[in-house]
């Protein structure tokens, strides 16, 4: 593997890592989303007696997603930590390849040849469960996106309760907005995340 | 990389340095080995760019399998940078240095190699039936800095002390100590901070029996000029960028 796909890993797994920070973020704003709007709704009483069973379901959802962050991150630092291990390989690697081509015929010349092979094997072992690992990001990714689509399906249906809420139809009118605001945005992140981890592409 | 064998007797001790190959704006590094019959020990490995060289002048001495010590002096680049290279190339190794170096040291890369931590006081290195002595030379430059003194062979590795920048090609020993002054003079005013730790220093060197004082830059010192170093260090005025 060349220097510029380490850097390239390097820097996908870093800006996983980043958009799902972000991820997390938007996620607890929609459980303080969730809280208002039950607020809201026990202050509005019958007005908004539909809105009641939302902000439950509202509520579930922040915290469905913000496991399975909690669960992708932890994933994430693994990976990065295998691109640490594979850089080091990579470049235990290369500098081998270098002391055999400059060795001569120095006398324990061969007694490199296990090292080296050490080496090899393990870069190889190392990108293996690279791959492997990727493969499960990207289907816990894909997980993600369900409650993300769940919360845009229940934004559409807090705004029709919102509008039978007479004086609360504003305030709980603006708890479906983050609501469906934060769901785009955890929407595009992982989009992006997913993106980045279809761009590593490591050699065997 | 030459190398140059400085010692002979029942173990040697062989100079490395003055790698031609080295790239220009990287330091130019002495790295020494101690070996006997079946080990070998690494002093001040050197940086990453040196790992190479290094290794491939090695192998004319030894199988890479015999190399069982690494020792740092202290925590910088050009002494230890290659330790995660070592990490990969050595099955069966310890490495002897600072222990209040050891969390940094270890951002190198060490997860084979064991890590041995050497108190502020000292220590030895046995290797079969050579002992070093492990001596403290804190502040010299580094907070926490240990030379390496062989009774035997009578060689002291003294890290930065002794350190002279010179040109490739020159001498491995000083041959006029009056005009090698200048090569030291600012490297020593600079790099060493504290003029108490250098007195302290001294003391403590002027007890041992040195042949050689080799330092981790430019020529190693023989004879009567290993006094006159001391006797020159002693005069001088460092930590001057306070």
């Amino acid at each position: 593997m060349s220097t510029h796909e380490t850097r390239s890993h390097f820097v996908a797994v870093a800006s996983i890592a980043a958009e799902l920070s972000a991820v997390m973020d938007v996620a607890k704003e929609i459980s303080l989303a969730a809280a208002n709007a039950k607020a809201i709704a026990f202050r509005a009483g019958e007005k908004a007696k539909g809105f009641q069973p939302i902000t439950d379901f509202i509520n579930e959802l922040a915290k469905d997603t913000i496991e399975l962050v909690d669960d992708i991150n932890e994933h994430a630092f693994l990976l990065y930590q295998l691109t640490v291990k594979d850089y080091r390989f990579s470049e235990a690697n290369k500098r081998f390849e270098q002391v055999r081509q400059i060795t001569g015929e120095a006398p324990f010349r061969e007694s490199m040849t296990e090292p080296y092979q050490q080496v090899r094997y393990k870069m190889q072992e190392c990108r293996k469960k690279f791959n492997i690992d990727i493969s499960r990001l990207q289907e816990q990714l894909a997980e993600v996106m369900h409650p993300a689509r769940a919360a845009r399906v229940i934004a559409a249906n807090s705004r029709i309760e919102a509008s039978q809420a007479g004086e609360y139809l504003q305030s709980l009118q603006a708890v479906a907005e983050s609501v469906d605001h934060a769901a785009q945005i955890i929407h595009e992140k992982v989009q992006k995340c997913r993106s980045a981890l279809s761009a590593i592409d490591l050699a065997q | 990389m030459k190398m140059n064998k400085i010692y002979d007797g029942s173990h040697q001790w062989i100079m490395f340095g003055r790698d031609t190959n080295k790239p220009e704006k990287i330091i130019d590094t002495n790295q020494y080995i101690v070996k006997t019959a079946k080990r070998c020990l690494l002093i001040d490995p050197g940086g990453v760019e040196l790992f190479a060289p290094m290794l491939a002048a090695i192998l004319h001495h030894a199988p890479v399998e015999n190399i069982t010590d690494l020792f740092a002096s202290h925590q910088d680049p050009d002494v230890i940078s290659s330790l995660g290279l070592w990490d990969q190339a050595l099955p069966n190794a310890k490495l002897h240095a600072a222990q209040i170096w050891e969390g940094f040291i270890r951002h190198f890369g060490c997860e084979s190699i064991e890590y041995v931590a050497i108190p502020d006081n000292g220590g030895t290195i046995q290797l079969d039936n050579v002992e070093l002595q492990i001596i403290p030379a804190h502040y010299m430059h580094a907070a926490a800095n240990f030379n390496l003194y062989d009774p035997e062979a009578r060689i002291l590795m003294s890290g930065d002390v002794g350190a002279a920048l010179e040109e490739p090609g020159s001498p491995m020993f000083v041959e006029n100590f009056d005009s090698h002054i200048e090569k030291m003079r600012y490297f020593h005013q600079r790099w060493m901070p504290s003029n108490q730790a250098k007195r302290a220093w001294i003391e403590r060197v002027r007890e041992l029996d040195v042949e050689i004082m080799a330092p981790q830059h430019g020529r190693m010192f023989r004879g009567d000029d290993v006094k006159r170093f001391l006797d020159w260090f002693e005069g001088l005025q460092v930590g001057i960028a306070v």
